[in-house]
C-alpha cells in the first residue's frame, strides 16, 4: 500500500506521494488513511465538468485531476479573461476544493502552468519564455521518459527547446517532441468535448434560484422564446431538446426530450418538458434551487411551414403528433410503438416494432399506401404472437405431415378437435443458414373452442423426433 | 297558474340531469338526438350498432361510444377470445368511422408475457386497418392508466383498448370512474380487457364475459359448409352487467372479411351447462376441497347491489 495523495500541509511532516504506508505510519502514527477510489474520483471530476458547462459548452477531462475549458469567444461574457479565471477559481475554492488554473493559447501550456507555475494568463508572444524555466514533468510525459531526461541533465523545458530535435526524436520517440510542440503552440491540440455540442442553445441565469416545477416550465418557455428567432433564421425546428439545470450547490441535471416532428413553438417545447419533469419527479431534487437554466437543441431538422387554412382541414395530424410527443416524453422514446410490416415469411420477422416518435416523420414523407407484399391475402395469422415460441408436449402425432391429436401446453392437456395445415415455412437461408429447420404450421382447435397456432420444427424424414412449439393464439 | 308550470319545468330539468348522469335515453333527448342525426351530424349517436338484433337490444342500441365496456376472461387461456372480441368491436368501429381511424392498444406487462403481443399481420387478417395502430406496454399500471386517460381525453383514437391482468388494487372504482368521465367528455370508447379478472364494481356500462367457442366451418361457394375446417371465429359471450336484468348468453360469429357480427342459431351452439368451458379438465378428480381451518366467505344476503372489491 502506498500513498497516492496527501492533504494540505502533510509534506511538512515528511510524508510524500509514493511512500509506503508502513513507512508513513512510522513517521506519523496517528495517520488517517482513506483507500483510493478511482471511479469515485472520476465521477467527481465529471460532475465538476458538468458544473463548468456554465462557462463554455466545450469542457474536456484530463484524468485524473484536470479539466480543460475551451473559452474561445466566451471570456467577454464574464468580463474578460482575468475576471473569468478569478471567478472560476473563487467559486471552486468556495466549494472547498484546492484549485489552480491558467489561461493560455494552448492546452498543453495551460496544463503546465496550472500544475507547475501559478494562476496566470499568458499571452501568445511570451509563451516560450514562460515555458523555459518549468521542469520537464510539466510536458505531460511518461515517468520513464522524465527519468531518462533527468539522467541526461535535461531538467527544464528550456533545455529541450535548445537541444537539436533529430537526436531527441531518435532517443525518446516523436511523442516527446509532440508534447513540446503542443506546449509551445507549434502543434494543434484539440480538446475533445465530453458532451455533444448543441447546435443551438439559450440560457437564463437567475439571481434568485427557483425550485417549483411551474417556475422551471415557465422559464423553459421563456428561454425557448429566445431560441425561436434563431430557429427561424435557419429554417429549422428542433427534434431533440435538452434542458440543463444547474443547481446552486454545483449539481447539474440533464433532461432530454424528443419530438415526433420539428418544433419551434415555445409552449409546445415547454409542454415536452412538463411530461418529462413528471416522469423524473423523484430523481430531480431541487434542493436549494436552480440558478442557471439552459435549453439546448441537440438535433434539428428542416421545418415545413404549413399555412393554416380556414376550413380546418389538414389539422388532423397535429393532435396525434402532440399526443406522441406527450407520451414519449413521459414513458421514454419507446413508450409508444407502431408496427411496420416487412417482407419476410418468417412470422416473427414480418413485423418490426418501431418507436412512434421516430416513425412519425418518415411515414408522412413516404407514399401513403405502401404495398404489403409480405402478407399474401388468405393467409391465416394469429391475433397474438408469443415473443418466444413455447415448447409443447405432443401425444399421438400423425406421421409424417399431420397435426398432434393431443398436446400439453402450460400444464393443461388439450384435445384437438379440428386442424388445418400444414403451412410449410422454410427458414430464410440468407439469414439463418442452410441448415436451419423448416417449420410446419398448423391451426388447431381444442375441444372447448380455443384456437392455437402451433408448429413442428423440422421434418420427420430429417429428425427422429421433431419438437413442437406454440407460437400464437387465434381469436 | 304560473307556479305548477315552473315546478314542472324544474322537475323535468332535474329528470333530464339525472338521465344524463345515468346515461339513459330520455324521450325528449332521444328526439333531439334523432333530429341531430337527421341534420347530418354523424357524431351525434353515441352507440355503435352491432347489427345483431338480440345484442343491440340488450345494449340499448349498441356498443357505447362514450364510455367503458369491459370484456372479462376467466384466464389467460381465454386471452384469444377476449382480445378477439375487443378487436372485432374495434374493426367494426373502424368500418363505421372510416378506414384509417387510429386505435391504441395498451398492454399489461403480464399480459404481454402470458398471452403475447398483438401481431400486426394477424390483426390485418382479422379485419383491422393497421396503418394507424399504436401499441404501448407501460412498465407500471399507473403509467398505463395515465396513458389511457391521455388517449381518451385527446380524442384522437377511434378506440382505446386497455388490457389488464386481474383486479389490481390501484385500478378500482374511483379510477374507472375517472376514465369513464374522460370517455364521456371526449365521446370516445374505452374497451377494457380484464384477463383472469373477478366481477367487480366499476363504471363500465356493460361487462361481457368472453369465452372461446368452436369456430364455424368454412363456407363453400355453393353455400354448403366444408366439414372439419376452421372458419370464422366464434365467441361465447355472457352479458354480465347491463341495465337489462334478463341474462344474455349468445354465440357471436365474427366475419373478418365483411367485418360484421352474426349471431349463431342456438341449435349450433352447445349451451354452457353441457360443456363447462370455465373449468377445463386439468386433471380428473374432484376440485380442491374447501378451506378446513377457517370459514369460507359468507354468502351475501338479499339481493346483490354492488360487488365487493375483488382486489
Amino acid at each position: 500500500m502506498r500513498l497516492v495523495a496527501l492533504e494540505e500541509g502533510a509534506e511538512t511532516v515528511g510524508l510524500k506521494c509514493g511512500q509506503g504506508l508502513a513507512e508513513a505510519r512510522a513517521i506519523c502514527p496517528n495517520l488517517t488513511v482513506i483507500e483510493e477510489d478511482t471511479s469515485a474520483d472520476r465521477r467527481f471530476l465529471e460532475a465538476l465538468g458538468d458544473w463548468c458547462d456554465r462557462y463554455t459548452p466545450l469542457v474536456g477531462l484530463e484524468a485524473p485531476d484536470g479539466l480543460f475549458l475551451d473559452i474561445t469567444g466566451c471570456a467577454h461574457l464574464f468580463g474578460g479573461e482575468a475576471a473569468m479565471l478569478e471567478e472560476i477559481l473563487t467559486r471552486l475554492t468556495q466549494m472547498g476544493m484546492a484549485v489552480r488554473g491558467a489561461i493560455s493559447g494552448s492546452p498543453g501550456l495551460s496544463s503546465a502552468l496550472a500544475r507547475f507555475d501559478g494562476n496566470r494568463i499568458v499571452e501568445d508572444d511570451e509563451r516560450e519564455q514562460v515555458l523555459a524555466p518549468l521542469p520537464v514533468a510539466a510536458l505531460r510525459l511518461e515517468e520513464a521518459t522524465i527519468q531518462a531526461l533527468h539522467k541526461l541533465g535535461l531538467k527544464q523545458v528550456g533545455d529541450l527547446m535548445e537541444a537539436p530535435r533529430a537526436p531527441l526524436a531518435r532517443r525518446f520517440g516523436t511523442h516527446l517532441l509532440l508534447r513540446l510542440d503542443q506546449a509551445t503552440g507549434a502543434d494543434e491540440e484539440a480538446i475533445s468535448p465530453r458532451r455533444p455540442v448543441a447546435s443551438l442553445s439559450a440560457e437564463r441565469r437567475l439571481a434568485d434560484p427557483i425550485q417549483a416545477e411551474e417556475d422551471i416550465l415557465a422559464l423553459t418557455a421563456q428561454v425557448a422564446q429566445a431560441l425561436t428567432p434563431r430557429l427561424e433564421a435557419r429554417g429549422v425546428g428542433g427534434r431533440v431538446f435538452e434542458l440543463v439545470l444547474f443547481r446552486v450547490d454545483g449539481e447539474v441535471f440533464h433532461l432530454k426530450a424528443g419530438a415526433s416532428r420539428p418544433l419551434r413553438d415555445p409552449p409546445r417545447i415547454a409542454r415536452l418538458f412538463a411530461e418529462r419533469l413528471k416522469a423524473v419527479h423523484d430523481d430531480l431534487d431541487a434542493g436549494f434551487g436552480f440558478e442557471i437554466l439552459r435549453l439546448n437543441v441537440l438535433q434539428h431538422e428542416a421545418f415545413d411551414t404549413v399555412q393554416g387554412d380556414f376550413d380546418g382541414e389538414g389539422r388532423g395530424q397535429q393532435p396525434l403528433a402532440d399526443f406522441i410527443d406527450q407520451v414519449s416524453a413521459r414513458l421514454g422514446p419507446d413508450g409508444l410503438q407502431i408496427c411496420q410490416l416487412r417482407e419476410s415469411h418468417v412470422p416473427e420477422r414480418a413485423v418490426v416494432p418501431t418507436s412512434a416518435l421516430s416513425a412519425a416523420v418518415p411515414r408522412k414523407l413516404m407514399p401513403e399506401a405502401a404495398p404489403l407484399n409480405g402478407m399474401l391475402p388468405g393467409k391465416e395469422r394469429p391475433i397474438r404472437l408469443f415473443a418466444h415460441p413455447e415448447p409443447l408436449e405432443t401425444f399421438a402425432v400423425e406421421i409424417p405431415d399431420g397435426p398432434p391429436v393431443r398436446f400439453r401446453w402450460r400444464r393443461l392437456i388439450h384435445t384437438v378437435m379440428r386442424a388445418e395445415g400444414p403451412e410449410r415455412l422454410a427458414a430464410e437461408w440468407w439469414v439463418d443458414g442452410e441448415t436451419a429447420p423448416t417449420r410446419d404450421y398448423f391451426r388447431l382447435e381444442s375441444e372447448n373452442g380455443q384456437r392455437f397456432w402451433v408448429y413442428r420444427q423440422g421434418l420427420f424424414d430429417q429428425l427422429a423426433s421433431p419438437r413442437w412449439f406454440m407460437h400464437g393464439v387465434f381469436a | 297558474m304560473a307556479r305548477p308550470a315552473l315546478a314542472q319545468e324544474t322537475v323535468f330539468a332535474l329528470r333530464e340531469t339525472i338521465a344524463r348522469l345515468e346515461g339513459k335515453a330520455l324521450p325528449a333527448l332521444a328526439a333531439a338526438e334523432a333530429e341531430h342525426v337527421a341534420e347530418g351530424h354523424a357524431e351525434a349517436h353515441a352507440r355503435l350498432a352491432t347489427r345483431v338484433a338480440e345484442l343491440d337490444q340488450a345494449l340499448e342500441g349498441g356498443l357505447p361510444l362514450d364510455g367503458i365496456t369491459e370484456i372479462r376472461s376467466l384466464g389467460f387461456r381465454h386471452a384469444g377470445a377476449a382480445s378477439g372480441f375487443a378487436l372485432a368491436l374495434t374493426a367494426h368501429l373502424q368500418r363505421e368511422t372510416g378506414n384509417a381511424s387510429p386505435f391504441l392498444w395498451i398492454s399489461d406487462r403480464m399480459a404481454k408475457a402470458e398471452a403475447g403481443l398483438p401481431y400486426a399481420p394477424g390483426l390485418q387478417a382479422f379485419g383491422l386497418d393497421i396503418t394507424r395502430f399504436y401499441h404501448a406496454v407501460p412498465q407500471r399500471l399507473e403509467d398505463a392508466l395515465w396513458l389511457a386517460e391521455a388517449a381518451l381525453s385527446s380524442g384522437i383514437f377511434a378506440a382505446t383498448l386497455l388490457e389488464i391482468h386481474g383486479n389490481p388494487a390501484p385500478f378500482g372504482l374511483t379510477e374507472s370512474r375517472r376514465l369513464s368521465l374522460r370517455a364521456k367528455a371526449a365521446r370516445r370508447p374505452l374497451l377494457l380487457i380484464r384477463h383472469a379478472g373477478e366481477e367487480e364494481a366499476s363504471s363500465a356500462l356493460f361487462r361481457f364475459l368472453a369465452e372461446p367457442a368452436p369456430a364455424s366451418e368454412r363456407r363453400l361457394p355453393d353455400g354448403s359448409m366444408l366439414g372439419g375446417s376452421i372458419g370464422h371465429p366464434v365467441f361465447r359471450l355472457t352479458l354480465e352487467k347491463s341495465r337489462n336484468p334478463a341474462p344474455l348468453c349468445l354465440d357471436l360469429e365474427w366475419n373478418p372479411h365483411d367485418r360484421q357480427f352474426f349471431a349463431l342459431p342456438p341449435a349450433l351452439s352447445p349451451r354452457r351447462d353441457t360443456v363447462p368451458a370455465s373449468q377445463p379438465a386439468a386433471r380428473s378428480g374432484a376440485l380442491f376441497s374447501a378451506a378446513f381451518d377457517r370459514q369460507g366467505a359468507p354468502a351475501s344476503m338479499g339481493s346483490v347491489l354492488a360487488f365487493e372489491r375483488a382486489s
